[in-house]
């Protein structure tokens, strides 16, 4: 137990609710992490050689990653006792509105590539805020609105950042 | 010295600063105040808007950003019991039975004076013991840079999120997404997958924005159903004497405390008031007043956040190495402003960085007056409709990481390292460790490669330099001193 992990235990009215045996999806982050390690590793021995009088004493472009990923597996071994011995609380199922609001993400990649950013944008804040609880369509409409709206004016006229041409963006510019 | 005292001095006579700490100490409450959106992301939403600016001016407003929001998450805090920010989670403590017993204004007064107590202590701190640290550093080569790193990588596995493992993977992790692009010096590809836009590396603010910003989004969408109660309050009013009285040693003790935890790398605000408070009321002649509305808990708690704000400004400016998350930010804006932190920013720019502290010194002066006189009206920020203000957080990503270099490419990497952060958060990662040990990244394997070259490939040769063999001791002793430490109590027992 680290010092601060002492303090906050020394906390009043703190939750240390845990289980006694780790559930099998607790297990799933330590063999994602050892997978990501594996595939790091992978990668970078396909990497190039430096030639020798360039790299003098130093190290190979893959060697530091190499080092970095024995290092996390190292780690994750730790984690993968911690887990066994100390099994986090129970997390409740994700929201359904979480996969929502990263497929929205997903909606205003796929806009902002094949329509227009700011058209994205005004989309993703429109269904964003309708979905996430605005009652008035109005309120939501105005929001998708004005928000691109106002960010191309500030950016634009003060920043003077350009923004990839769209459908809309193409009627800004002219 | 004059010319420091000067330049330090500059910042209250230059109307357009102080226009500027005002609006921006305005904007840092607000933002402090808004659950879910602490400093660390305002400072990386902000950053953008920065571009255009003096660098001074720009520090300035990251600055500004640092220290008015670390205080506002107090306001919330007590009101409704939800901390606008990490830093103030155990103010929630004492703050909300104060204020459910109607003494939310001498709760926020409390927290207010406190908090400016311990940020313009925090300064003093930060003026003097930075040029000490830069005469210092001014002797470190590639092994010593090398061996500092590393502890502050170590110094991870002590900050309060996800656990020391968890933090340790997380900082190395972020370690790793630095060594995507180019290497620097042998110019071959690692990671990039074609993409040529990647050959100079990720961009720190994309992915700043996407770990904090973004994910914050996700969590926000995942708690919709979340409400919290709010407490009526008629008015601020100034701790009484017998109020000072009693919290003076508890402030004293925490300005102390909040700005060493702040001076040492990777710790910050969070830990720095969780040790306050335990500090007050281990020294408290009320202990049992704890956890029930004592207002020595909220100056022991709110004195020392913002006194690690003045101290994470320290090794953040004399060695490069980030002493807090937000400080990761400021960091980047020091960078991307052509200010390159290191002891020769102490002589080379000396009435630059003077003038920033300058500018935080004014903005815990401008939150004293902004927050004892309307905090009232910053509480009500924190019932704007969560439909209306998160759309608006999420367009303000997507353009603020678009607008530094005009590339597609950053817009992915904020929406990509927003889903990544959602779900290292979701399993008990914290991000801050990921977005530090980006930053030190380039420093370890720059300073592990020329050290290499400096020794013909005898890496122990580093072990005997001593400034390097202290720092690598000193990592050693953050990584197995905990363990062996328990390990000792238990044979002893």
């Amino acid at each position: 137990m680290s010092h601060l992990e002492e303090l906050q235990s020394d906390l009043p009215d703190r939750e240390t609710g845990t289980r006694e045996k780790p559930a099998l999806a607790d297990l799933l982050v330590p063999v994602f992490i050892f997978v990501f390690a594996a595939v790091v590793v992978g990668l970078a021995l396909t990497f190039d050689r430096a030639p020798a009088a360039f790299v003098g004493f130093g190290m190979q472009p893959r060697a530091f990653p190499i080092f970095l990923m024995g290092a996390v597996i190292i780690l994750n071994l730790f984690l993968i006792r911690e887990t066994i011995k100390n099994p986090p609380e129970r997390r409740e199922p994700l929201d359904g509105m979480v996969w929502i609001t990263i497929a929205l993400m997903g909606v205003f990649a796929l806009v902002t590539t094949f329509a227009d950013m700011m058209l994205a944008l005004a989309i993703t804040i429109f269904a964003k805020s309708l979905l996430w609880g605005e009652r008035r369509v109005w309120v939501a409409l105005a929001l998708a609105i004005l928000t691109p709206l106002t960010i191309l004016l500030f950016f634009d006229l003060v920043l003077e950042v350009r923004f990839p041409r769209g459908l809309l963006t193409n009627i800004y510019y002219g | 010295m004059y010319d420091a005292i000067a330049a330090m001095g500059s910042v209250f006579l230059d109307p357009y600063l102080i226009f500027l700490v005002a609006v921006t100490t305005v904007g840092g409450v607000i933002i402090g105040a808004l659950p879910g959106l602490g400093a660390t992301t305002g400072a990386a939403l902000l950053l953008s808007f920065t571009l255009t600016m003096e660098p001074i001016h720009a520090i300035t407003v990251l600055t500004t950003i640092y220290v008015s929001a670390t205080f506002a998450g107090s306001i919330t805090a007590i009101l409704i019991n939800t901390p606008g920010t990490s830093s103030s989670a155990v103010t929630c403590l004492d703050g909300y039975p104060l204020a459910q017993r109607g003494e939310a204004g001498r709760a926020l007064g409390v927290a207010v004076v406190s908090s400016t107590i311990g940020g313009i202590f925090s300064v003093f701190a930060l003026a003097i013991a930075a040029p000490m640290m830069a005469s210092v550093a001014y002797e470190f080569r590639p092994p010593e840079y090398f061996a500092l790193t590393l502890f502050g990588l170590s110094m991870l596995a002590t900050i309060s999120g996800g656990g020391a493992v968890k933090n340790l993977i997380g900082g190395v992790f972020g370690v790793w997404l630095a060594t995507i692009g180019a290497d620097k010096s042998t110019s071959i590809e690692r990671f990039m997958f074609g993409q040529y836009e990647l050959y100079e590396g990720l961009d720190f603010i994309s992915v700043m924005i996407g770990l904090f910003a973004m994910s914050e989004l996700l969590v926000q969408a995942g708690a919709l159903k979340n409400s919290a109660a709010v407490v009526r309050m008629k008015a601020i009013t100034l701790p009484s004497m017998a109020d000072y009285r009693k919290i003076w040693r508890a402030v004293l003790r925490s300005c102390g405390i909040g700005t060493f935890v702040g001076i040492l790398p990777a710790e910050g605000a969070t830990v720095a008031s969780m040790i306050g408070y335990s500090e007050a009321r281990r020294w408290s002649k009320n202990p049992e007043e704890f956890g029930k509305g004592s207002i020595e808990g909220i100056a022991g708690a709110e004195a020392a956040n913002n006194a690690a704000t003045g101290g994470a400004m320290v090794p953040t400016m004399v060695l490069g190495i980030p002493g807090s998350g937000t400080a990761a930010v400021i960091l980047v804006g020091l960078l991307v402003h052509g200010l390159r932190p290191g002891p020769y920013l102490f002589t080379e720019q000396v009435d630059t960085v003077y003038a920033i502290f300058g500018a935080m010194l004014l903005a815990n002066l401008m939150f004293l007056v902004i927050g004892l006189f309307f905090a009232k009206q910053f509480a009500r920020v924190s019932l704007i409709p969560i439909p209306i203000l998160w759309p608006i957080v999420f367009a303000l990503s997507i353009i603020g990481a678009y607008a530094l270099n005009q590339s597609m490419l950053d817009v992915w990497l904020v929406l990509i390292f927003g889903v990544i952060g959602f779900f290292m958060r979701r399993f008990g990662f914290d991000v801050a460790p990921v977005a530090i040990g980006l930053i030190l990244g380039h420093m370890v394997e720059t300073n592990l490669q020329n050290s290499l070259k400096i020794f013909d490939g005898a890496w122990w040769m580093i072990l005997t330099q001593p400034l390097a063999l202290i720092f690598i001791v000193l990592s050693a002793i953050t990584l197995f001193g905990p363990a062996l430490l328990a390990r000792f109590r238990r044979r002893a027992a």
